[in-house]
């Protein structure tokens, strides 16, 4: 097998059908950046959903003086019995796992944590003004409904925030981004495969002489076809080159932003790498199958 | 050499068979000439010894190899083996008189040193000695025809096989031509050469096969092409 020979084969079918090329290159830049992209939404879920597993709790708001909830009007605020009555209720829920008081002082701590960049909101808001809470974590986070209802009622409860709630609404849209990305992936992994075969097409017809003296002088099956394939292969592998910078732009300005919001890093590097080999694979594997099936048909042998 | 067993083959779409019942032996070292009208089967003869088609029924041995048993695999070893010239020579027009015959080695992945040292011979056993970086648009009928025997018999095949190869090429050259083949032929390659050219073989003096409408009318060792034509 003479590389060079190949190789210089291969360029020239290349430069002959730049516009194709061109074309191939782009559509499986895009539709393996896509894959790429609905593979890190992938693996950005389950982390977090590991993260969050153990921390989601059901926060139990207890009233406080002049509380705007409905619930708490006229009185004023939770009052000694009503906070014994409610924890000895919590404690006796058979789904409740842990329960711990976070009194106004504590909630005010994490307020300014959480909120250290606003010193506006900071300065406007005092201790006095956090409310008091429980904080019980469940045995299973599924089983919130029971706990919710039977809390929400109680005298002294304000309201009732359940973070499972919250944080399924944001896996919500995470999961619908990535059936998104993995839908269009799709439609352009057909897309590109077409036009793998349209590429090979014209490039055996554009090479009919030479394939056709190859094939009367007994050249093997292989030496024929593989200068096609390989183009696949080229314009695959510079397709694949351009998605893992697109992914690599994805994941520094849009996961590693995002995550910024979320307190922690969940979308590792290795990854990142791990997503960009896969598609890098797949992608060239999409064209080289197009090109041997087109070819099947295109160049006989 | 080629060993033809009871033969028929009818292309698709057709209801008339193209080679009907065809019986046929020729032993190595020989000079055939296949004569006969357009469509009488002398290309399809051709074809079917390349296994680019294959019979509807009857056996056909090629170099000893029985080609119904020849796996698609093995073909291109056989087709090593059977030199082919045309009658539009099937040149590549952007490669030189050298390039277009190293091509032939080059693709059956013949190393670089070998290619060097049998090039240059097959180019001026064919007489084109001096003109090996010609382009083929360079070169007259007769000398494109040349460097298409050179790349047909630069592996040194066992086989030739020429269809119609003075069929665009005036009655002068083609003598030189013929010369070529015979000298192919004297290095004991069996030559099988399809033509329509009565004066070419009647001075040739070789064995000559008759088709007509796909059957064999005339089967003669130091033939003439007939007085029909």
């Amino acid at each position: 097998m003479r590389a060079n020979f190949i190789f210089s084969e291969v360029w020239i079918g290349l430069r002959r059908n730049l516009t194709m090329t061109i074309a191939v290159i782009v559509t499986v830049a895009i539709g393996m950046a896509l894959l790429g992209i609905g593979l890190m939404v992938n693996s950005q879920i389950s982390g977090m959903k590991d993260y969050w597993a153990d921390k989601v709790e059901v926060s139990v708001f207890l009233c406080k003086k002049n509380d705007p909830f409905p619930k708490c009007k006229g009185s004023g605020g939770v009052n000694e019995e009503e906070q014994t009555a409610l924890r000895a209720l919590i404690e006796g829920m058979p789904q409740v796992e842990q329960v711990e008081f976070e009194d106004a002082a504590k909630a005010y701590e994490n307020f300014k944590v959480q909120y250290a960049s606003n010193t506006v909101l900071l300065s406007a808001i005092q201790v006095d003004d956090m409310p008091e809470s429980f904080r019980v974590k469940l045995k299973d986070p599924e089983t919130y409904g029971a706990v919710i209802e039977q809390l929400e009622g109680a005298a002294g409860v304000s309201n009732v925030v359940n973070q499972k709630k919250l944080l399924e609404n944001f896996f919500g849209l995470m999961e619908k981004i990535r059936g998104f990305a993995l839908v269009i992936a799709g439609f352009l992994v057909i897309a590109a495969t077409l036009l793998i075969g349209n590429t090979v097409r014209l490039s055996a017809y554009n090479r009919r002489r030479e394939t056709g003296i190859m094939r009367l002088v007994g050249a093997s099956n292989l030496y024929i076809q593989l200068p096609f394939v390989m183009e696949g292969v080229i314009a695959g592998l510079i397709g694949g080159v351009l998605a893992a910078v697109l992914l690599i732009v994805t994941k520094v300005f849009l996961f590693d932003g995002v995550q910024g919001y979320l307190g922690n890093s969940q979308l590792t590097w290795e990854t990142v790498a791990s997503v960009i080999s896969l598609t890098m694979v797949f992608g060239v594997l999409i064209c080289v199958l197009a090109s041997f099936v087109t070819l099947r048909r295109y160049l006989r042998v | 050499m080629i060993h033809f067993d009871n033969v028929t083959k009818v292309y698709a779409n057709q209801n008339r068979p193209a080679l009907d019942h065809v019986s046929v032996d020729v032993d190595k070292g020989e000079f055939v000439f296949l004569v006969g009208p357009s469509g009488s089967g002398k290309s399809t003869f051709l074809r079917l010894v390349l296994k680019e088609e294959r019979p509807n029924s009857g056996a056909i041995h090629v170099a000893g190899k029985d080609l119904a048993r020849l796996s698609n695999f093995k073909v291109p070893h056989l087709r090593r083996r059977i030199g082919c010239v045309f009658q539009d020579f099937r040149l590549l027009p952007n490669k030189n008189v050298y390039e277009n015959v190293a091509f032939a080695l080059e693709v059956i992945g013949k190393p670089r040193r070998f290619i060097r040292k049998v090039v240059p011979e097959v180019v001026e056993l064919v007489g084109l000695e001096g003109k090996a970086h010609r382009m083929p648009d360079e070169l007259s009928g007769g000398e494109q025809q040349r460097v298409a025997m050179a790349r047909a018999f630069v592996n040194r095949p066992m086989i030739l096989l020429a269809d119609e190869p003075t069929g665009n090429i005036d009655p002068a050259t083609s003598i030189g031509i013929m010369k070529v083949l015979d000298r192919i032929n004297r290095t004991g390659t069996t030559v099988v050469m399809a033509t329509h050219d009565a004066a070419i073989v009647d001075s040739m003096r070789k064995r000559v096969v008759e088709l007509e409408d796909g059957k064999i009318v005339r089967d003669q060792s130091r033939g003439v092409y007939g007085q029909a034509y």
